[in-house]
C-alpha cells in the first residue's frame, strides 16, 4: 500500500547486459530485475513471504535478506535492483543465522492451532511452517501472550484468524493493486498491528467484492475460507484429489482448482474449497471473483436438476433420458419454423456458458433455423 | 488537487473530524477520496487520532517513571480522569509530564491534572557560556535581522554548502550523519523540485532540546531552513512538528507569520504540517510517509531521501537543532564552528534529566563528559549508578563511564551511542530491570509493526524480561542474544536495530542483576 517502489517488471526481450557475481559466479543479470529474480532464475531458493510477483515490493517480512558487498546491511533481494558488478551472496552462515531466528520469532508469535496444522488446508499449506523446516528454526522458543483478538463478520466467505496474521499484507496490497478495492489496510499500530476494514465493519459493509483474493494470498491460513470452518471441517489436511476445471459462471474462462473429498456424500464426492491456480500459469493469473471461488455449493444443493424433465399435457413433470429430452426439443423448435417461420424463433443464451457454447448456439440460430434473433444475457 | 496531496490531507481532515471515531473514515474518505480503508489505517497509525477521547495522557519516558509517573496515572485513574500511559512527552526536565488535549502540562500532580496550562519553557545553560561560542545560544535574543541568509545570497550556494561542510556539522537527530553529504546530494540531483523539511517530531525518551530550540530560537530554525532551501534550490519547506508541541507551534507559527511580513526569505514558502502521535515519525523516512498522509512505516533504503524523498522528490531532511547550528556557520564561518567542540565539531544540545539537581538543556562543546554535563546541571541527585547517554536507543552504561567524552564516535566505540543527546542519570535507588523495562515498552508501543524483527522481536524481550523478574532463572533470557542480533541485523530502520540496547547493555555492565 505504501511502497514508494515502483513495481518493476524485468525486460524479457531486452539483452541481458548486466554482469553479476552471484554466490561466487559471473552471471548476467536482466536491466530492472530484482536480485531475487535474478536468483529464482538461477535456481536459487530464497525464502519469501511478502513477495508476489505480481506486487510492488514491500521488503517487509525480511525473510529474503541477501547480503551485497559493499553494504554493510543485509538487504531484501525482493526489493533490490540488480545492478551491474553486483556481489551478491544469497547463504552463509550469517544468512542461515538470521533466517533460523526470524522463523523462530514468527513460530513464537503463532498461535498452537497454527501449528498443529489446523488452518484449512493444513499445516503443509501453510508456507510459514513449511519455510520454518526448512530452514531449520527452532521450535521450542516460549510462545508469546496473544494480542489480536478476533471479530466476528457476518460475511458468509471470509475468515480472518489475526492471531495467525503476520502482517506480510500481501492481502491488502493485494486488495490495493491488483483489485483496485482497497477494502481492507494495515490497521493500528507495533505489535497490535492487523488487519481491518474501516470502523472495523463487516467486509459486506465495505468496498469488499469478496473475491477471496486475501486468502489466495495469504500465507499462513490467517485469511481463509469460511465454509469449511462453519461447517466444521477445520482442520484437514490437504486434499486427497484436486480437480482443474474451468469455471462455468461466464465466459472469461478462469482456470480453477477444485479440492476434492471424493469419499463424501456416499461415494459422490464433495468440494472443500476452490482455488485459483498459482500466479503465471493461466489466464486468470491467481485470480478469481467471488463467484467462482465461493459460489460452489449448488454442485451439492438438493434443487439443483440431475435428470432432463418433461412437461406433460397436464402441466406435471416426469423424468426423462437425454435423448428423449432432445428429441422433444427438436420436435417442438421445427414446429414452431414451420407453423411460423424462422423468425418466430429467438435464442437466449447464458453468461454461464463457455464462449465456444455461445458460439454454438449463435450458429444453430443462424445456420440451422435461419434467423437472426439470437441474443446472450450479458450483451445489455 | 493532485491525488497525492488529497492523500496527504488526511491526518488533519481526521483531527478536524475528532479523531478516529465511527463515522470519521468514511467521511473524510468521501472528502479526500482516499479510500476509507486506508483512511483508517491512517487514524489508527496514530495514537492522537485512534484515541481521541482520552482527556489525559500520562508520559510513560523513563525520566517521569523516575518522579512517579506510575503514581499519578493511578491517581487520575482513581479520580475518574479518562487517562491513559503515553510515550516521551519530551519534557523530561519537568517530570512526571502530562498531555491535556493536545498542551503537555510539565511537574504535573494528581491535584494540578485540571488546572490551565500556561504556556512554559525549561532550564537552560550553563550559567556564564559566552555567546560567541555558541552556536545555537538558547539564551540569546532572537535575530530578525536575516543577516545570516544575506550573506549566504551573497556568498552563493556553493560557498555556503562549503561552509557546511568545512564546519564538520553533523546531524543531531541521532545518526551523525554529515550534513554537507546531504546538501551536496540533494543538489546535485538532475530532478529540479526538491523539498527541505524539518524534523521537529522530537520523541526519543531523555530528550527535548528540540522544543527548547522552536521555544526560544524560532529565528535561528527559520533562517537555518531558508539559507538550506537555497542553497539546494528548494522553494518550498517543510516543518513537521509533533502533535504534542502546541506550544513551540505558536512560537514557529509566529515567527513565519513574522519573516513574511517583513519579506525576510523571498522566494522560500513554509508550510506547518502536525504530527499525530507516533515516535517512529521521527525516522525520515517514516516521515515522509506521514507527511504524504500514510501511516508512518519506514521507507527500504536505498534509495535515500536526498534522491527519493517527499513525492518521490529529492529532499533534505534536517533535524531542529541541526539546521539552527547553520547561521552561525554561515555568519561565522565553518572553522569557528568547528573549533567549538572538544572531541568532535560544534557545539550540542545536552538534554540532561532523571537524578540530577537542575534538569534542562545545555549547549557545551560536542564531547564533554557526563561529569562535566552534570556539574553544569548542579550535581547528581544521590549517588550515579547508570546512564543513558542518548536516548532509550543509545542503552545504558555504568558510572565508571562518566568520565567519556559523550560524543559520536566515543560512545560508539563502547557499544552505545550520542544518538540525540538525551542523557538520564540513574541513582543507586535503580533497579536495573525495572529501568530497562520503562524503554523495552517504549520500543514495543512505538514499533511501526512493519517488520517482523522489530514488531516481534521489542515484544519478545519485554516478556523475557518480565519473565525473568518473576522468575529469575537464566532460562528466562536464553534467546535475548539471537533475538538481539536478528534485531539489529533484519530490522528496516533504526528503532528496531537499537530497540535491544536498553536490554543488552544492562545485561554487559550490570550481570548480577540479570542472574547472568
Amino acid at each position: 500500500m505504501s511502497s514508494q517502489n515502483p513495481k518493476r517488471v524485468p525486460e524479457e526481450a531486452s539483452d541481458p547486459s548486466l554482469s553479476v557475481t552471484l554466490d561466487g559466479e559471473t552471471v548476467d543479470a536482466r536491466p530492472g530485475e530484482t536480485i531475487l529474480e535474478l536468483a529464482e532464475r538461477h535456481g536459487k531458493d530464497i525464502p519469501t513471504l511478502c513477495h508476489d510477483p505480481r506486487l510492488a515490493p514491500a521488503g517487509a517480512c525480511r525473510s529474503c535478506l541477501v547480503e551485497v558487498e559493499g553494504s554493510r546491511r543485509l538487504i531484501p533481494s525482493c526489493a533490490t535492483p540488480v545492478a551491474d558488478g553486483q556481489v551478491v551472496t544469497t547463504a552463509n552462515d550469517r544468512i542461515a543465522r538470521h533466517q533460523k531466528v526470524l522463523l523462530a520469532l514468527y513460530l513464537a508469535d503463532q498461535p498452537d492451532f497454527a501449528a498443529r496444522g489446523e488452518t484449512p488446508g493444513g499445516a503443509q499449506a501453510c508456507e510459514l511452517h513449511a519455510m520454518a523446516d526448512a530452514v531449520g528454526a527452532p521450535t521450542d522458543w516460549p510462545k508469546m501472550e496473544p494480542l489480536r483478538v478476533g471479530r466476528e463478520d457476518r460475511n458468509p466467505y471470509v475468515q480472518f484468524f489475526p492471531e495467525a496474521c503476520i502482517l506480510c499484507a500481501r492481502c491488502t496490497r493485494y486488495c490495493a493493486e491488483i483489485e483496485s478495492v482497497s477494502a481492507i489496510s494495515l490497521a493500528g499500530r507495533g505489535a497490535e498491528t492487523t488487519i481491518a476494514t474501516a470502523d472495523d465493519v463487516s467486509l459486506l459493509d465495505s468496498s469488499c467484492e469478496l473475491c477471496g483474493g486475501c486468502i489466495d494470498v495469504c500465507p499462513t491460513g490467517a485469511m481463509t475460507e469460511k465454509m469449511p470452518v462453519t461447517a466444521g471441517r477445520r482442520g484437514h489436511v490437504e486434499p486427497e484429489k484436486v480437480v482443474r476445471t474451468t469455471c462455468n459462471y461466464c465466459g472469461v474462462g478462469c482456470q480453477m482448482d477444485l479440492h476434492v473429498e471424493p469419499a463424501a456424500n456416499d461415494g459422490r464426492g464433495r468440494i472443500e474449497r476452490v482455488v485459483s491456480p498459482e500466479a503465471g500459469t493461466t489466464t486468470n493469473d491467481g485470480n478469481l471473483c467471488v463467484k467462482g471461488r465461493f459460489a460452489y455449493d449448488f454442485v451439492d444443493h438438493e434443487d439443483r436438476l440431475t435428470t432432463p424433465l418433461i412437461r406433460a399435457e397436464d402441466g406435471s413433470l416426469r423424468e426423462a433420458s437425454w435423448d428423449e429430452a432432445l428429441a422433444r426439443t427438436v420436435e417442438g423448435l421445427m414446429g414452431v419454423h414451420e407453423r411460423h417461420g424462422a423468425d418466430a424463433l429467438a435464442f437466449v443464451s447464458s453468461s454461464r456458458c463457455t464462449m465456444e457454447e455461445n458460439y454454438l448456439v449463435q450458429k444453430m440460430a443462424r445456420a440451422v433455423f435461419g434467423t437472426n434473433n439470437v441474443h446472450q444475457c450479458a450483451a445489455t | 488537487m493532485p491525488d497525492d496531496h488529497r492523500r496527504a490531507a488526511v491526518p488533519d481532515a481526521l483531527e478536524r473530524a475528532g479523531g478516529l471515531v465511527p463515522g470519521a473514515a468514511r467521511a473524510v474518505s468521501a472528502e479526500t477520496g482516499v479510500p476509507e480503508a486506508h483512511v483508517w489505517g491512517v487514524g489508527s497509525f496514530f495514537h492522537l487520532l485512534a484515541r481521541p477521547d482520552v482527556d489525559a495522557r500520562v508520559c510513560t519516558g523513563l525520566s517521569c517513571q523516575l518522579a512517579g509517573a506510575d503514581a499519578l496515572l493511578d491517581a487520575a485513574r482513581g479520580a475518574g480522569v479518562s487517562c491513559e500511559g503515553v510515550s516521551c512527552l519530551a519534557a523530561c526536565d519537568r517530570a512526571p509530564a502530562v498531555l491535556r488535549g493536545r498542551r503537555v502540562q510539565p511537574d504535573a500532580t494528581a491535584e494540578t491534572l485540571g488546572a490551565e496550562v500556561p504556556d512554559w519553557a525549561g532550564t537552560i545553560g550553563p550559567d556564564g557560556a559566552d555567546p560567541d561560542r555558541l552556536a545555537i545560544d538558547l539564551a540569546g535574543e532572537p535575530d530578525w535581522s536575516g543577516t545570516a541568509f544575506a550573506k549566504a545570497e551573497a556568498m552563493g550556494a556553493d560557498a555556503v554548502i562549503e561552509a557546511i561542510d568545512v564546519s564538520g556539522l553533523q546531524g543531531r537527530g541521532g545518526a551523525g550523519f554529515p550534513a554537507a553529504f546531504k546538501w551536496k546530494s540533494v543538489r546535485g540531483q538532475p530532478d529540479e523540485t526538491r523539498y527541505v523539511v524539518l524534523n521537529a517530531d522530537e520523541g526519543e525518551p531523555g530528550t527535548f532540546k528540540d522544543r527548547e530550540v522552536l521555544l526560544r530560537r524560532p529565528d535561528r530554525v527559520l533562517e537555518g531552513l531558508a539559507i538550506a532551501a537555497r542553497a539546494i534550490g528548494a522553494r518550498d519547506v517543510y516543518c513537521y512538528l509533533r502533535g504534542e508541541f502546541e506550544i513551540p507551534w505558536k512560537k514557529l507559527a509566529d515567527a513565519i507569520d513574522r519573516v513574511g511580513a517583513a519579506g525576510l526569505f523571498p522566494d522560500v514558502t513554509f508550510h506547518m504540517h502536525a504530527g499525530q502521535g507516533a515516535y517512529i515519525c521521527g525516522e525520515e523516512t517514516a516521515l515522509i510517509e506521514a507527511l504524504e498522509g500514510k501511516r508512518g512505516m519506514p521507507r527500504l533504503r536505498p534509495p535515500f531521501p536526498t534522491e527519493h524523498g517527499l513525492w518521490g522528490k529529492p529532499t533534505l531532511v534536517h533535524n531542529v537543532e541541526t539546521i539552527a547550528c547553520v547561521p552561525a556557520v554561515v555568519t561565522r564561518g565553518g572553522p569557528w564552528f568547528k573549533d567549538l567542540g572538544v572531541t568532535g565539531p560544534g557545539t550540542k544540545l545536552y538534554c540532561v534529566s532523571g537524578h540530577v539537581a537542575r534538569p534542562g538543556t545545555y549547549e557545551m562543546p560536542l564531547g564533554v563528559s557526563l561529569e562535566e554535563l552534570v556539574t553544569a546541571a548542579g550535581g547528581y541527585v544521590g549517588m550515579l549508578k547508570a546512564f543513558s547517554p542518548g536516548g532509550a536507543s543509545s542503552g545504558f552504561l555504568p558510572a565508571s563511564e562518566k568520565h567519556r567524552p559523550l560524543d559520536f564516535k566515543s560512545l560508539a566505540d563502547v557499544g552505545s551511542m550520542l544518538g540525540s543527546a538525551g542523557v538520564v542519570v540513574c541513582n543507586d535507588t535503580v533497579a536495573m530491570p525495572w529501568a530497562v523495562k520503562q524503554q523495552l515498552q517504549f520500543f514495543e508501543v512505538e514499533s511501526c509493526g512493519q517488520c517482523a524483527p522489530c514488531r516481534i522481536g521489542t515484544r519478545f524481550l519485554r516478556e523475557a524480561l518480565d519473565r525473568h523478574v518473576a522468575d529469575p532463572r537464566p532460562a528466562a533470557l536464553a534467546q535475548v542474544a539471537d533475538v538481539s542480533w536478528e534485531m539489529n541485523e533484519g530490522s528496516i530502520c533504526g528503532l528496531g536495530q537499537a530497540a535491544c540496547l536498553p536490554l543488552t547493555t544492562a545485561m554487559k555492565w550490570f550481570p548480577e542483576e540479570f542472574g547472568q
